[in-house]
């Protein structure tokens, strides 16, 4: 099997002409299933942001129907929070922090545990899987203790190092595959060329594997942004929670502000499209470039 | 290459897992010793902050004598089958529908992410409504004459389960679309023009060329998409909050209840350490077949 | 290359400033990044007096009655600050008890009443016996109000929260019923809006303690009670629900229901009862855009009606306890206090003189809850169940409250389950 991956990836290694990628794929089949994947995604999409311009009475009676007065009151009140930036910051702060750290860490382990062939890699990949298993509440009283005493509570750092802890796991299981389908002959050559282990790594390893790279990073800011258990347990002021704890604060024992919620989560979500536009094209460039020359 | 100097490189090799484990022993080993301690500890509310007491395996037989225990596993087993199941053949589908650049594409992509980025309490809500008994789908279904009454999908026993499941597989398709697609977009453009110029229908382009390359990724997201499912109750607490009864009470919510509801500590440790331990199963044939990729390459 | 190398330099600069921002991140620049100790429990070595209250109000009238008892006390006591946090109202009680592990926490804690045993078990609480020993007005307070625990007091209730039947108006004027006043009467009034093809009532039947609070009134009205559990009264009263359900007077929706949908369901106007709580009447003026009403829960003489609400208490590590005190006492526990909440959420206040008030005797929806608290108004939770055991049994009847309404038991399984789960409990 791996044979085909091999070849596969060495042969983009040597091409250099964008071609072929627009004409694949045209077939009578796969428009309607595209068509159909949009519907399942697209109807609830539409229903938040129906139920975002909704006022609090017409959600309940107007559950199935496009028939109501649509406002703009949930979005002014959503935007007139004075907390709302604050929280958009902490979340850029801590979402990006979580990727830097999470990706310095992941990206080596995973080159490590692709190339080491060794009885450590098996224990190594199984540990990681029962990390990933870890309920994630369980965390809390441990970590909590940990960082009470190196006085990391209350402060972004603790925050990002649990959400870190959280998704190194992750990120090394997610990167290992990527490196993996890198020919081992491609760095045998290079070392015969003198390079040693590291630069090998770092010239060779990381260019072909962005694509990857990309991915997981991307994918790591994602659950980042969304995280907020910690955030809630490990932030003692409430100025300092990010845009998901505002989005908890939506709901209460008394009543879910049923437009209130749609509309902030459409509000958080504008960056995350941002930036899912920005590595979107740098996906699509990275194909084209093919991977090494 | 000579067997000796690959061994060494794969030594030297070792040090670039050496951030991430020491890291993790601080961060994540730790919690998982003091969640292994407290599973075999007689923890509640009021000895939380005292010497824990050693109770043996008392929290374990206090989960296998009970008497829903035994249809919380078959109902984790369910879901946590279906999830994976539609989680990743609807992953890799959507996937290769949009592995084509193009406006659709990167618009559908947008969609997609902009679920997945949304939090469980968000969607779970929007399902919940979507799927009541006056809500879009019902509604539909009664105007077009399909059903005669709306269909129970959260409050039936027999149905609220998958109903649960199959938004939950929803929820990770994005996600593992993402990934199938950066594993697709690897493949360089000339191995589709080759096979096209030797006649490959679509169909044998995805068996011969997509799926053979995907299938490392699909291993290591199998393993996600199973670890997910086995620890995902956030939905479930939104849309159903483990009912009608325990119809829909998996392993993970269960020992959310017992622990954060309850407040018996030791008991949600228990069940967490019992689900962890299903996984582990599944860790050892993740590992295995790990190792023998290794040996084949 | 040249085209290739455009791009590549891009996300070198990206990376490199992506590492940046990381530095700077990790050197640590978090808005409010005040010692963790002062943050949760308020300093008061300097002059500087803070108290800290955490809650978890979120709906805008209960936030400004925080924002009012805030101006209130600070008016009062020059010098004096207080900071209220909120905190997701599932995250309370653990964050309080994770924050005991390491004794940190606020000054005042304002929480679920019935949680007030699990959080003095878990130490989040200090004793108030000695406050409360001095507080004159004590004796304006009932007895149900003021939590204890092996002989202790660790929290009084400012207000009370219970369930009464709302009645769309409109609906009964149309199908020719008066507010019921029994549970024969509820029962007709039921066969005859539904008749007419409105919907019966809403409840909520989550298989948790909301599920355990809505369903008691009903079992108790046939003459259950947690004294002394028996199981033919529990037979009679799951049976009433299943023909409801039968009927369709309730939908088995219900199941998947917090207290918040049924009653905007109601408000939305196709139901003619609602059993809901006082704390609904914003949502009421709010939304409902016909004549509504409420009565008593119509469960006879041996109905209870849970008397819920939050809980107010003094922290365990609060670094001045006094101050704290004394925030209570001029806040959720002094008749201007008291008032502050009836007029802006609806509380039914728990002081005996507060409840004389004009204000709230005046208001025929306060009114009407207040009759039922001396009808029918119990302790809640129960004081039958042990301390430790109260969140297994609103657990264990709350999930057998879901499957009677989902339909999964019989009236008569249902029973003996709740009765074998109760004798079970410690």
């Amino acid at each position: 099997m791996n044979t085909a991956v091999n070849e596969s990836v060495a042969k983009s290694g040597d091409s250099s002409r964008p071609s072929g990628i627009k004409a694949r794929f045209k077939s009578p089949v796969a428009t309607p299933l595209r068509f159909v994947l949009f519907l399942i995604y697209g109807i609830p999409m539409l229903w938040i942001v129906l139920t975002s311009l909704k006022s609090p009475s017409d959600v309940i009676s107007s559950q199935s129907s496009f028939v109501f007065i649509p406002t703009l009151d949930a979005y002014s009140e959503a935007l007139s929070n004075s907390g709302l930036y604050t929280a958009l910051q902490q979340s850029l702060v801590i979402a990006t922090g979580t990727v830097v750290l999470t990706l310095l860490l992941a990206i080596p382990a995973g080159y490590g545990l692709a190339r080491v062939d060794s009885r450590i890699t098996t224990v190594g990949l199984g540990m990681l899987i029962v990390l990933q298993m870890l309920p994630q509440t369980s965390n809390v009283i441990p970590l909590y203790q940990i960082f009470g005493q190196w006085n990391l509570l209350n402060t972004n750092a603790g925050v990002i190092i649990a959400d870190t802890a959280m998704l190194v796991p992750f990120g090394v299981l997610l990167m290992r595959p990527f490196f993996r389908a890198v020919p081992v002959a491609l760095e045998e050559a290079a070392k015969l060329d003198g390079a040693g282990t590291f630069r090998t790594f770092f010239s060779i390893m990381m260019p072909i594997a962005r694509n990857g790279i990309a991915t997981t990073g991307t994918l790591i800011f994602l659950l980042a942004w969304g995280e907020f258990l910690y955030a809630v347990n490990f932030f003692l002021t409430p100025n300092n929670y990010p845009l998901s704890a505002l989005l908890a604060q939506q709901v209460s024992a008394f009543g879910i502000d049923w437009p209130g919620l749609m509309a902030l989560a459409v509000i958080t979500s504008i960056p995350i499209m941002v930036l899912f536009a920005f590595t979107y094209r740098l996906l699509r460039e990275g194909l084209t470039l093919g991977a090494v020359k | 290459m000579p067997h000796s100097i690959r061994r060494l490189a794969s030594r030297r090799q070792l040090l670039f897992a050496a951030p991430a484990a020491v890291f993790l022993t601080i961060f994540a080993i730790y919690p998982l010793l003091q969640l292994m301690r407290m599973s075999v500890s007689d923890v509640t509310v009021s000895t939380l902050n005292d010497p824990w007491q050693y109770s043996g395996l008392e929290n374990f037989q206090t989960d296998f004598a009970s008497p829903a225990f035994g249809e919380t596993v078959l109902n984790t087993v369910i879901f946590v089958t279906i999830v994976t199941l539609l989680g990743l053949a609807g992953g890799l589908g959507a996937a290769i529908l949009l592995s084509k650049s193009g406006r659709w594409t990167g618009f559908i992509l947008g969609l997609l992410v902009f679920i997945w980025a949304l939090p469980p309490v968000v969607n779970g809500s929007v399902w919940k409504f979507l799927l009541g008994s006056s809500g879009l789908f019902n509604s539909i279904g009664l105007e077009t004459g399909l059903t005669t009454q709306p269909i129970p999908f959260l409050f039936d026993d027999s149905i609220a389960l998958y109903s649960v499941a199959l938004v939950n597989a929803w929820a990770v398709i994005p996600f593992n679309a993402l990934v199938f697609r950066a594993s697709i977009m690897g493949i360089s453009p000339e191995v589709f023009e080759a096979a096209r110029m030797d006649g490959a229908s679509r169909w044998e382009e995805i068996r011969h060329i997509i799926v053979p390359v995907v299938k490392p990724t699909t291993l290591v997201l199998l393993v996600l998409t199973v670890v997910y499912g086995f620890r995902s109750f956030d939905f479930i607490y939104v849309m159903t909050f483990g009912g009608p009864g325990v119809a829909t009470t998996t392993l993970p919510f269960l020992g959310y209840i017992q622990a954060f509801v309850r407040f018996d500590f030791g008991l949600g440790a228990a069940t967490a350490v019992i689900a962890v331990a299903m996984v582990i199963v599944l860790a050892v044939l993740y590992a295995r077949s790990v190792r023998r990729e290794e040996a084949n390459s | 290359m040249t085209n290739h190398s455009s791009p590549r330099r891009r996300s070198a600069a990206l990376a490199a400033a992506a590492f940046a921002t990381g530095a700077l991140v990790i050197a640590g620049c978090t808005p409010d990044n005040g010692d963790a100790s002062d943050a949760a429990s308020g300093s008061s070595d300097s002059g500087t007096q803070t108290i800290t209250v955490w809650h978890y109000f979120s709906d805008d009238n209960q936030v400004k009655v925080m924002d009012d008892y805030k101006d209130l006390f600070e008016a009062n006591n020059e010098g004096a600050t207080v900071e209220n946090v909120f905190v997701p109202y599932d995250q309370l009680n653990s964050r309080l008890i994770t924050g005991a592990s390491t004794e940190t926490g606020p000054d005042v804690v304002v929480f679920n009443g019935a949680d007030a045993s699990t959080l003095a078990l878990g130490d989040v609480l200090a004793p108030i016996d000695d406050y409360w020993a001095d507080f004159a007005d004590a004796g304006q307070f009932p007895e149900s109000v003021v939590h204890s625990l092996d002989g202790s007091a660790y929290a009084v209730q400012g207000y009370v929260n219970l369930l009464g039947l709302w009645y769309n108006a409109d609906i009964l004027a149309e199908v020719g019923v008066e507010p019921p006043t029994s549970i024969d009467e509820l029962n007709s009034a039921l066969d005859k809006v539904v008749a007419a093809g409105y919907s019966g009532i809403t409840l909520s039947g989550l298989p948790n303690s909301q599920g355990e609070w809505q369903g008691y009134p009903w079992m108790s009205a046939f003459g259950f009670n947690y004294d002394d559990p028996q199981v033919q009264p529990l037979t009679d009263a799951f049976s009433m629900i299943q023909n409801w359900t039968d009927s369709g007077a309730l939908t088995a929706e219900a199941v998947t229901w917090d207290q918040t949908v049924p009653f905007q369901t109601f408000a939305a106007g196709n139901v003619a009862f609602a059993e809901n709580g006082n704390w609904q009447m914003g949502t009421a003026a709010a939304t409902a855009d016909f004549e509504y009403g409420v009565v008593p829960l119509p469960v006879g003489e041996t109905g209870q009606v849970y008397l819920g609400g939050e809980g107010e208490g003094i922290g365990a590590f609060s670094q001045n306890p006094d101050l704290a005190w004394k925030y209570l006492s001029e806040t959720y526990f002094s008749t201007e206090g008291q008032l502050i909440a009836a007029d802006v959420v609806g509380s039914i206040p728990a002081r005996a003189d507060a409840a004389q008030d004009d204000a709230v005797t005046s208001n025929a929806l306060l009114d009407a809850f207040a009759t039922s608290i001396d009808s029918n108004g119990a302790n809640y939770p129960s004081p039958a169940i042990a301390p430790e055991s109260v969140a297994d049994q609103q657990l264990e009847v709350g999930q057998v409250w879901s499957s009677v309404i989902g339909g999964q038991l019989t009236p008569d399984a249902a029973a003996e389950q709740v009765v074998t789960a109760l004798a079970g409990l410690k």
